[in-house]
């Protein structure tokens, strides 16, 4: 089978460089093996929030200077990584997906723990503050699903007394969630989110709030809601009649989960094959080229292609691999950029950095991956696998994922165009 | 007698402390259990979960395999909601002395332990994993004890029998008339306020610390801190205990417990300033992987869990640099004949298997000294958990068709289920999948059972032990735990501090599924819930 281009990873990244190239009328393949990051995301995006050295960024753009030559931004070029943000929310937006932000300056959002987090865009679901601890109103009223353990309403109402709102919390169950929990493992975000995409669900619910609502001009929900469309955001918000906000549950992400399923439907939409739960095994390279890859479901059939993009993640999506004695990049053996010395990969303090999570697959200039130093001439690197940056702690996943995906869809463009 | 005054101090909430208060209660005594920590922190949580046979001490150290095996057979009967009795192998290895299993067969049998010879051949099929290259086999009757779940249990029925208990609690000094030792002075962790507690008689039972405990009264004890390295795997590969059928060394003893298994130890001298504080370094790790590999080869393909290390309360008798030849043997010393201090005991040595002789021995000395004659019952009183019947019986006892986490709480807490509240849909929904914790046994928990912070819970409910090592589970506990206790900011770095004590037992071993596994947490606290180290 041949294509012009064959993506390997179906997550943030993938996408949005399989949806850039397939709009230009490339004939894209998408592999994926499955989960990614979308599925446990916060709702937001983030571009920059903290210099390798802990100093925080409020003003992502002009900090990029300051990273490290070989960071991802700076390959891309600050110019860019600028133009490129300009970019994102109408990309998504053509997608279905509504962002919120400012490019010029990082907001906070409220997380799960009722903790404040930097954010650059976040979809609709979650609201972005420009400052932290911004009072969101003087009486909120936290509303929960009975038996739902994924939202902390208690670190949630205690973030918004923080900010001098005085909160209650209260429990709503329906007979259609209820059923829910006669399986104890059921009462889970995705099974809400399913049982409330039900018209009549939702409207009963929306009433089930509006009683227990006494003198409060705030209420805060879960963000379980709009499984397959945002729609129902609002007409929550229209029917409960006072200012409604959603702060993120524990993972999975319903904001995440539908992200990433409008993604792909537009990637498909676009002319672009999807083929979901399979595996790119390892691929055929020669002078500089890669030929063709393998996949677990296609066994001996090779996927043959002009360009190939590498966007498998991190080491949770098995993008990156350690052993006792290393780390590697399991499809093609690329160069991997780590510290040799296993007890300096960690540090004791699980909430500090992390310097296992900077390890990557070295890049040259364009973004093509290096093997044995040299570079593979139809192989690019895009997303959370690239080397140089410490994504995690920087906080800048997001932004590295579409601009790296951007970047590399336009070289891979232009080379046609040349 | 005065809220502040007892017939008997006990110091140290592990299992020799449980099990002495127990003791000491059901004999009708007033009891005052201080822990400075929180139950079975030290030693008594950090090891294989060995029931010891005695076997592994036949050859080197008849007294202590005897003891094994008479309370290996009592825990059988009064603790078995703690007990797996899975049976135990012996193997040799072509690298070791075959001449030696004659030997050893010999001293079981002089301590009283059933030893059966086996064709090597029969116990590989009987235990798949051992090592096919086995050239001889025996058959002792070791098994598995959840140590946390069996102090937990004598602290129960201490309670129950009347005993305070005082956790977090730590005994800054003794309180003298000239040679006689008249109470204890106690700072309050929580609170950071010191009282004074009164009695006839203290037992020191801080295990390792107990050094310093009776440094504080004046006295040497000359204890030798011996520290073991293990490792926990992700998943039960063997089904019988399997021991090195040799001169007991590093990495000899792989124990099933529940859903993992347990290799182990290592034995290092470690300075008293380090038990606080135990890492496990990459050698220890390497040591490990690569002699258990040669009990069950699979073990090299295994994922690992986590890696622990704990201290052996060991009493020096020589100059032993590993501490390997010193008697797991128990120590009771009075201290008025030894060093002319009234009014203060100490019973260390020993082990986990024989925490209920010490009780004994040292409830005994106790009511010696109190003018007290009452016997000793707790080899025939069964734990709170194992009062009636086996778990099936149990479980149909409560409900008649018993959902998943309902048998998953018989299973951990016997007939003692009965106290958590499971009949509402939102109680049996699960806190933690992997260990099937449900929010009624969660709730049970921090209404009953002395908790005051989420590691605390994990000790008595299992949240977090399992294969994710609490990724969503503590998140989820911590938000009962501030729900109860109305302490949403306070939960927030409890909850910081459970992580830290997670990561701190999975980085020595963080590699392969490990480091996948810490990548996603660490993706889910920092980069979801936006948790730093400003936490």
């Amino acid at each position: 089978m041949k294509y012009d281009t064959i993506i390997i990873g179906g997550g943030l990244s993938g996408l949005v460089c399989g949806i850039s190239l397939a709009k230009r009328g490339s004939k894209c393949v998408i592999v994926s093996a499955g989960q990614n990051a979308l599925n446990f995301s916060s709702g937001t995006f983030g571009l920059l929030s903290r210099l390798p050295d802990g100093r925080q960024i409020t003003s992502p753009l002009e900090a990029i200077g300051e990273l490290d030559e070989n960071h991802p931004y700076r390959i891309i070029g600050e110019d860019k990584i600028s133009e490129y943000a300009g970019m994102t929310a109408g990309f998504f937006e053509e997608c279905g997906i509504k962002l919120h932000g400012n490019n010029d300056a990082n907001g906070y959002v409220v997380t799960p723990t009722g903790d404040y987090k930097p954010a650059w865009l976040a979809m609709e679901d979650i609201t972005i503050f420009p400052e932290k601890q911004e009072k969101i109103g003087e009486k909120v009223l936290v509303v929960n699903f009975k038996g739902y353990l994924d939202f902390n309403s208690a670190f949630v109402a205690n973030a918004f007394e923080k900010s001098g709102s005085s909160c209650r919390m209260e429990t709503v169950s329906l007979e259609a969630t209820e059923r829910l929990r006669r399986n104890p493992t059921e009462m889970r975000a995705v099974n809400i989110a399913r049982v409330l995409d039900n018209e009549s669900v939702l409207s009963e619910f929306a009433e089930a709030v509006k009683k227990l609502i006494k003198d409060e001009d705030v209420v805060v929900l879960p963000a379980v809601f709009g499984l397959n469309n945002a729609a129902s955001l609002d007409i929550l918000k229209n029917n409960i009649g006072v200012k409604t906000l959603f702060v993120g549950t524990m993972p999975p992400s319903i904001p995440g989960v539908r992200t990433q399923m409008l993604l792909k439907r537009a990637f498909e939409g676009a002319g672009g094959t999807f083929l979901m739960g399979d595996e790119v095994t390892g691929g055929e390279i020669s002078g500089h080229r890669v030929l063709n890859v393998k996949t677990v479901n296609l066994g001996e059939v090779m996927l043959e292609a002009d360009n190939f993009v590498l966007s498998s993640g991190n080491f949770f999506s098995k993008g990156l691999i350690a052993s006792p004695e290393k780390v590697y990049e399991p499809v093609f053996d690329l160069d991997v950029d780590y510290l040799k010395d296993r007890s300096l990969w960690y540090d004791q303090d699980f909430f500090r950095k992390q310097d296992y999570m900077g390890f990557g697959v070295k890049v040259d200039s364009s973004l093509h991956a290096l093997k044995g130093g040299d570079a593979i001439d139809n192989l690019y690197v895009t997303g959370s696998i690239l080397a140089g940056t410490n994504q995690l702690y920087e906080g800048c996943g997001a932004g590295v994922a579409i601009f790296s995906a951007f970047y590399v869809a336009d070289s891979i463009s232009g080379k046609k165009e040349n | 007698m005065k809220g502040n005054e007892f017939d008997v101090i006990i110091i140290g909430g592990g299992i020799t402390g449980a099990g002495t208060a127990r003791d000491c209660s059901l004999r009708g005594l007033k009891v005052l259990l201080i822990e400075r920590n929180d139950i079975a922190t030290g030693a008594t949580g950090r090891n294989h979960g060995l029931l010891h046979s005695g076997a592994r001490y036949a050859v080197t150290d008849k007294d202590s395999a005897s003891e094994c095996i008479k309370e290996n057979m009592i825990l059988k009967k009064i603790a078995r909601h703690c007990v797996d009795d899975t049976g135990g192998f012996f193997i040799t290895l072509p690298e070791d002395d075959l001449g030696y299993q004659s030997k050893f067969v010999e001293a079981c049998k002089a301590a009283g332990i059933n030893a059966e010879v086996l064709d090597p051949k029969e116990a590989i099929l009987e235990e798949p994993s051992v090592n096919p290259d086995i050239i001889g086999a025996v058959r002792v009757p070791d098994g598995s004890v959840d140590p946390f779940r069996l102090c937990l249990s004598n602290i129960v029925d201490a309670k129950a029998h009347g005993t305070k208990i005082l956790l977090y609690s730590e005994v800054v000094g003794f309180i003298k008339e000239g040679d006689t030792v008249k109470g204890v002075k106690i700072l309050d962790h929580a609170t950071g306020l010191t009282s004074e507690y009164y009695a006839p008689v203290t037992v020191n039972a801080a295990g390792i610390w107990g050094h310093h405990i009776a440094e504080l009264a004046g006295i040497r004890i000359g204890m030798y801190p011996a520290k073991g390295a293990l490792l926990i795997f992700a998943h039960r590969v063997n089904g019988i205990v399997i021991n090195r059928c040799r001169k007991p060394a590093n990495a000899d003893i792989l124990v099933p417990g529940d859903t993992v298994c347990v290799i182990g130890t290592t034995s290092t001298h470690v300075p008293f300033e380090e038990c606080d504080n135990m890492h496990v370094t990459p050698d220890e790790v390497d040591l490990l992987l690569s002699e258990g590999a040669k009990l069950a080869p699979v073990l090299s393909s295994t994922r690992i869990l986590r890696a622990y290390a704990g201290v052996r309360p060991l009493v020096s008798a020589d100059d032993d640099p590993t501490g390997r030849n010193i008697s797991r043997g128990i120590v009771l010393l009075d201290h008025e004949k030894r060093d002319g201090v009234k009014g203060l005991v100490s019973i260390t040595g020993g082990k986990l298997m024989t925490y209920r002789l010490m009780g004994e021995w040292a409830t005994n000395l106790v009511c010696k000294k109190l003018g007290v004659d009452k016997k000793c019952v707790t080899a025939v009183t069964p734990l709170p958990g194992s009062e009636t019947g086996g778990l099936e019986e149990v479980s149909k006892k409560f409900w008649t068709n018993p959902s998943t986490p309902q048998k998953a709480t018989v299973g951990r807490l016997g007939d003692q289920a009965s106290s958590v509240f499971l009949e509402d849909e939102y109680d049996q929904s699960l806190v933690c999948e992997c260990e099937e914790v449900s929010a009624g046994e969660v709730n049970q928990a921090i209404a009953n059972l002395e908790v005051h912070n989420l590691v605390d819970l994990r000790r008595r409910t299992r949240i977090g032990m399992g294969t994710c090592q609490g990724e969503l589970c503590a998140c989820r506990a911590a938000c009962l735990l501030a729900k109860a206790r109305n302490c949403a900011e306070e939960e927030k770095s409890d909850l910081c501090s459970f992580m830290n004590e997670r990561w701190k037992g999975m980085y020595p071993i963080a590699w392969g599924e490990t480091l996948r596994e810490s990548a996603y947490t660490q993706w889910v606290y920092s980069g979801v819930f936006g948790m730093n180290e400003n936490n």
